[in-house]
């Protein structure tokens, strides 16, 4: 069953303007979706209350048909930044949701070592996460969220703070998993060239108020090659779409001067 | 590392002596005091001496830190229950915190004529006084340890399905640990001068007690000592136990 988001409206107290307007698409299951658009157009905020942190001054989110009013292990967020435990290891950090959700000590042994090899951490499990790299608590993060076996895996720019290089084989390595495991992904990113290489389709938002501009459907096959020029030509049509928004943020950023 | 440690006692030789220089001269160059009003080295040291051969120093010091310490755990559960209730609740966080906020700057003795008519000259009064003398301290410490866990944290675990209790047992309580324990070095010394002012006024036995009787006699010297011992075993508590403890805690988690 899919995720349907009907015409969701998030309005700030304090603010006029409403953040996000109206909107509304569905998440068919197994789909990558990217949700990409100008910074500050409501992309963070969407994840949020899809995730259930957030709710919607106007309309309403449905998972399987059920209403979303607060967050649940059914759709498990990773976040920007690791949201790692500092106080435990790597396979602690990665057992914490299944702890929570009172799975078996076998379980959540057998999971973990599952997503930990899945995401080549396992010789790192004991490992404090001051030990390990950016790209390594990503993953970890990954891990963690995967081990969960949410159907819906929200992801809100969880590469963005990473290097190039670690950026490039995190998003392989996430193509993989998602072929995998069949998960539905909501990605949430500011990078074009990360929605093309994702999705199957990329819903761009505007920017005050954050309204759906447009939805792309990308039919490349996979692993998709960021040169070829098919890729090169799909990226122009959507970041010229996204570029338009830029420019209008940028111009009502200098008239507030 | 060790030439620091040198270095601190050369440090603490140095003061001794200029100490010692300033009684010579104060009391018997230039006649400034009297000799019975300035203590010496020397006489601290004598002092030291008697007290720890009549067998006083020892009983009163062991006294004097099992009573701040059950204080201190008592005013620390106390606490943890209003820390814990204040933190959960915007209502108690607006009107409590404050109230708790101006309490804590009371100086314990303000409480002691509460104690001696509640709880008579005794054990209970004093344990009353430390207790009330570091409990809002313990709350603020909860309170702000709570505070200031980066907001992520409970983000991450509510996504992963988190009950409200399990909210509190698997991330705010760890998380809060290394504020808290910061915050508690702080009561602690809250508790170890609440003891002083109720020792004061009604023991029999303990450093303050020892350190009144000094007074009743006279004796600036053991007045001086006693005062000496009360900041050794403060340091001491601290650096062992609580400094200790956060130095652990804070390794752990690759903060120090």
């Amino acid at each position: 069953m899919p995720l349907e988001i009907k015409n969701v409206s998030r309005l700030f107290e304090g603010s006029k303007k409403e953040t996000l307007k109206n909107i509304s698409f569905t998440v068919n299951d197994g789909e990558f979706i990217c949700i990409a658009g100008p910074s500050g157009c409501g992309k963070s905020t969407l994840l949020n209350i899809i995730a259930g942190l957030d709710r919607p001054t106007g309309g309403k989110l449905c998972l399987n048909g059920t209403e979303i009013t607060g967050p649940g292990a059914d759709r498990v967020v990773m976040f920007q930044e690791h949201a790692l435990y500092p106080w435990l290891n790597v396979i602690e950090n990665v057992k914490f949701g299944m702890k929570l959700a009172g799975l078996s000590k076998n379980e959540q042994e057998a999971r973990a070592e599952r997503y930990l090899k899945m995401v080549r951490l396992w010789d790192f499990r004991n490992y404090r996460i001051h030990e390990i790299s950016g790209g390594m608590r990503q993953r970890t993060a990954l891990a963690r969220s995967l081990c969960l076996d949410s159907p819906l895996l929200l992801m809100d720019e969880p590469f963005s703070a990473l290097d190039k290089q670690t950026i490039n084989k995190l998003r392989s390595d996430l193509e993989c998993i998602w072929e995998e495991t069949g998960k539905t992904v909501l990605f949430v990113t500011h990078s074009v060239e990360e929605a093309v290489f994702l999705a199957d389709r990329i819903v761009v938002l505007s920017d005050h108020p954050g309204c759906v501009k447009e939805i792309f459907s990308v039919d490349l096959p996979r692993p998709r090659v960021i040169d070829s020029a098919e890729f090169l030509a799909i990226r122009h049509k959507i970041l010229s779409c996204v570029e338009r928004e830029v420019e209008k943020v940028a111009e009502k950023e200098y008239d507030y001067r | 590392m060790i030439t620091a440690k040198i270095q601190g006692l050369l440090f603490l030789l140095f003061l001794i002596l200029l100490w010692q220089v300033l009684y010579i001269l104060g009391t018997g160059v230039f006649k400034w005091w009297k000799p019975y009003a300035l203590p010496s080295p020397r006489g601290v040291l004598l002092s030291l001496q008697k007290l720890i051969q009549n067998g006083t120093l020892i009983h009163a010091t062991t006294c004097s830190i099992r009573r701040a310490l059950s204080g201190f755990f008592l005013a620390l559960l106390i606490g943890s229950v209003f820390g814990l209730i204040i933190s959960a609740s915007s209502f108690f966080k607006r009107n409590l915190k404050p109230l708790f906020t101006g309490i804590q700057s009371l100086p314990s003795i303000c409480w002691v004529p509460f104690a001696i008519l509640w709880f008579g000259l005794g054990e209970a009064s004093i344990l009353f006084v430390i207790v009330i003398g570091s409990v809002f301290s313990v709350s603020l410490a909860i309170e702000n340890a709570i505070q200031t866990i980066p907001p992520i944290y409970l983000k991450a675990a509510r996504t992963m399905g988190a009950s409200r209790i399990q909210l509190y047992t698997s991330v705010i309580i760890p998380a809060a640990l290394p504020g808290f324990l910061a915050g508690l070095k702080q009561s602690w010394s809250f508790s170890w001068r609440a003891l002083m002012s109720g020792e004061v006024i009604s023991a029999y036995v303990g450093l303050g007690y020892t350190l009144m009787a000094g007074r009743d006699m006279a004796d600036i010297n053991q007045v001086t000592a006693v005062m000496l011992v009360i900041i050794a075993v403060g340091m001491i508590v601290d650096k062992l136990v609580f400094s200790n403890l956060e130095r652990h805690v804070l390794k752990k988690r690759g903060l120090a």
